[in-house]
């Protein structure tokens, strides 16, 4: 599942490639993939904008099955006892035969629908309600004790049967929930884009906590929970849209630290191990390490690019995708990069959407503040092959999408 | 008969004039971006010195300035004073003229790419809002604080007066840390007073009254209010 178990350490088993030798394989979709794969036995599962549900063959890159959806699928499946857990932007979620990609259930939801907000980041008309086109991931599903969990556009957080699909409860928050819940001790954890982080008993759905992250009533840009988190050891680790990486108590809510991020929103989902959290920034483009039980920055570098993928850590490596369509290996303990992977989109940078420095060419992007401006912008910036998929490490290979229409492997 | 005499002169100088600079026009023609080609209008005037101003039709660029105009008939270089952003220098532009047409090179955020323009019309060179002279009542020194998203920033703005020369002014912005801004045009009228800063994007516009200025802040989507008051 997402980030490699319920509790989203995004930790992995090894081997991994500390060096880079080829692309194994590459998998050609009908558009962007922003969903990331998931593998259970051979096969690696992932969502497709163009709707469809894959299962490829890890080893081979070939088709295994596809199912398709009525509408784009930017979440990653979870694979669970030989049954595939995803929703859809058509407002339902799917449980499929993992082996076939046959129906097994499907239950709808409210419908989805993105972050909207008046003046949507200072974009014109001020009184317009603009959807937000960075709201760019629909919630993973985590699975526990037969149980599926999941948040939606709708607002609500789901918990169905995960043999039947039957509604268990649902339990309702201010606006749209795309991050994906964590699984730890009984609790469900996850953060909503009314600005809340909430713990839901798995039980029975009452609340146990919330926490306030900030607000924002003049743009409406720094605020909500967009990224997912990590439960270790009792703590709480997520990003926020306000600038801030939270570490809160588990049992509590009770706020732990914080890292000020300085304006630049946090949607990746902290990796949490051995003591050190990893994280990235979007428009700051920092790669961070930093302690897990004081949060003082271990490490900052400079990634270049935004980051919305993920980091995932295996041993001594760990790999993160970038906007600007690369995926980089760093190291673990010095944040130094060991190696980077450019898409061929990338590197045709087609529009100047990139400088030489594989930075985000904002004149080239955005120049003009009408509603319409952010989506266009991001449609230029999506055409480098960016990498919101968080990598997927297995068998030695490195396993991700992009929004060039390619999942990689690469070993 | 004298009148027709001189008529024939000044049209020969006028020729002699245009002959002598060939690089003075407009030119228009297409940057050969990677997958998206980019109209380029420069306007290219010869006065006392060479001045310009350039039009990116679809990049939101206008009567742009022309800065550092070097001309080496028939070679041309300049930067063009749009465009920029964080870590991202001006456009800069090198040409030289040949069978009529001006071929160069395009340089932005490091990538560059090739253009042919080709010569439509006379220069139409875009005047630039200039700095004005500024009331005594404005001069000297004024402090004031905002805050952006929770965060307090202070701003201390001073207000030179040059006589009947166009007023400059410092503006520092202290936040986190400190933004020297760099202001490009300070303009009064009446009790009305306009800072400008492209380089942040920045205005800052207020009226004098009591010995305060009220005025409002503008940066992208930030308006925010902010007087300013004689330091005690």
């Amino acid at each position: 599942m997402f980030r490699g178990d319920p509790a989203h350490t995004g930790v992995y088993a090894g081997p991994a490639p500390r060096q880079f030798h080829r692309v194994k394989w590459r998998f050609a979709t009908g558009n962007r993939i922003v969903s990331s794969p998931v593998i259970s036995g051979k096969a690696l599962y992932f969502g497709g904008d163009d709707g469809n549900v894959y299962a490829v063959d890890s080893e081979t890159g070939r088709q295994i099955w596809k199912t398709k959806t009525r509408g784009p699928v930017p979440a990653t499946p979870a694979v669970v006892n030989g049954t595939l857990y995803v929703g859809s932007y058509d407002g339902n979620f799917y449980a499929l035969n993992a082996d076939t990609g046959a129906l097994k259930w499907k239950f709808a939801t409210g419908g989805e629908r993105r972050f909207e907000a008046k003046g949507l980041h200072g974009m014109q008309p001020k009184n317009q309600t603009i959807a937000d086109s960075f709201d760019i991931f629909l919630s993973s599903p985590v699975v526990v004790d037969g149980a599926v969990y999941f948040g939606s556009g709708d607002g609500n957080v789901y918990a169905l049967d995960a043999n039947t699909g039957e509604l268990r409860w649902k339990f309702k928050t201010g606006d749209v929930v795309h991050a994906s819940p964590a699984f730890a001790d009984g609790v469900v954890f996850v953060g909503s884009w009314d600005s809340y982080f909430y713990a839901i008993d798995a039980k029975n759905g009452k609340e146990k906590w919330r926490f306030h992250g900030g607000e924002d009533a003049l743009i409406h840009n720094q605020v909500g929970f967009q990224s997912s988190p990590a439960v270790v050891d009792g703590v709480v680790y997520t990003g926020c849209r306000d600038a801030q990486l939270y570490a809160l108590e588990a049992e509590s809510g009770k706020e732990k630290w914080k890292i000020d991020n300085q304006l630049s929103w946090v949607i990746t989902s902290p990796a949490v191990v051995g003591g050190k959290v990893y994280f990235a920034t979007s428009d700051s483009a920092l790669y961070h390490v930093a302690d897990a039980v004081t949060g003082k920055w271990l490490v900052k570098e400079d990634g270049r690019a935004y980051m919305f993928s993920s980091p995932s850590v295996v041993n001594d490596t760990v790999f993160i995708g970038v906007l600007n369509g690369t995926l980089a290996a760093r190291d673990a303990a010095s944040g130094k990069l060991l190696w980077e992977f450019q898409t061929d989109a990338s590197k045709e940078n087609k529009g100047w959407v990139l400088t030489v420095e594989r930075r985000f060419n904002v004149p080239m992007l955005f120049f003009d503040n009408w509603h319409e401006g952010p989506i266009v912008a991001q449609d230029r910036q999506l055409s480098v092959g960016s990498i919101f998929s968080s990598p997927l490490v297995a068998n030695g290979a490195v396993y991700f999408g992009s929004t060039d229409g390619f999942v990689y492997a690469i070993d | 008969m004298r009148f027709q005499t001189g008529l024939i002169l000044f049209l020969a100088m006028a020729a002699l004039c245009c002959a002598d600079e060939p690089l003075a026009g407009r030119w228009s023609g297409k940057v050969q971006i990677p997958g998206r080609e980019v109209l380029l209008i420069v306007d290219l005037a010869h006065e006392a010195n060479w001045t310009g101003s350039a039009t990116l039709p679809g990049l939101n660029v206008k009567g742009a300035p022309l800065t550092g105009v070097a001309v080496q008939s028939p070679e041309v270089a300049f930067a063009i004073k749009a465009m920029s952003g964080p870590n991202i220098e001006s456009p800069r532009v090198t040409a030289r003229l040949a069978d009529g047409k001006l071929t160069g090179e395009f340089l932005q955020s490091g990538n560059s790419a090739r253009f042919v323009l080709e010569k439509i019309g006379p220069p139409q060179v875009e005047q630039q809002p200039r700095s004005s002279t500024i009331a005594k009542e404005f001069e000297g020194e004024w402090k004031g604080e905002y805050e952006v998203l929770g965060y307090p920033r202070k701003v201390t703005l001073k207000l030179q007066s040059h006589g009947t020369e166009a007023a400059t002014a410092d503006l520092v912005i202290v936040g986190r840390k400190v933004n020297n801004v760099p202001v490009d045009r300070v303009t009064q009228q009446g009790d009305f007073i306009t800072i400008d800063s492209a380089a942040f994007g920045m205005t800052y516009e207020g009226r004098i009254k009591n010995d305060e200025i009220q005025g409002q802040l503008l940066q992208g989507p930030i308006e925010t209010a902010v007087v300013l008051r004689r330091p005690k």
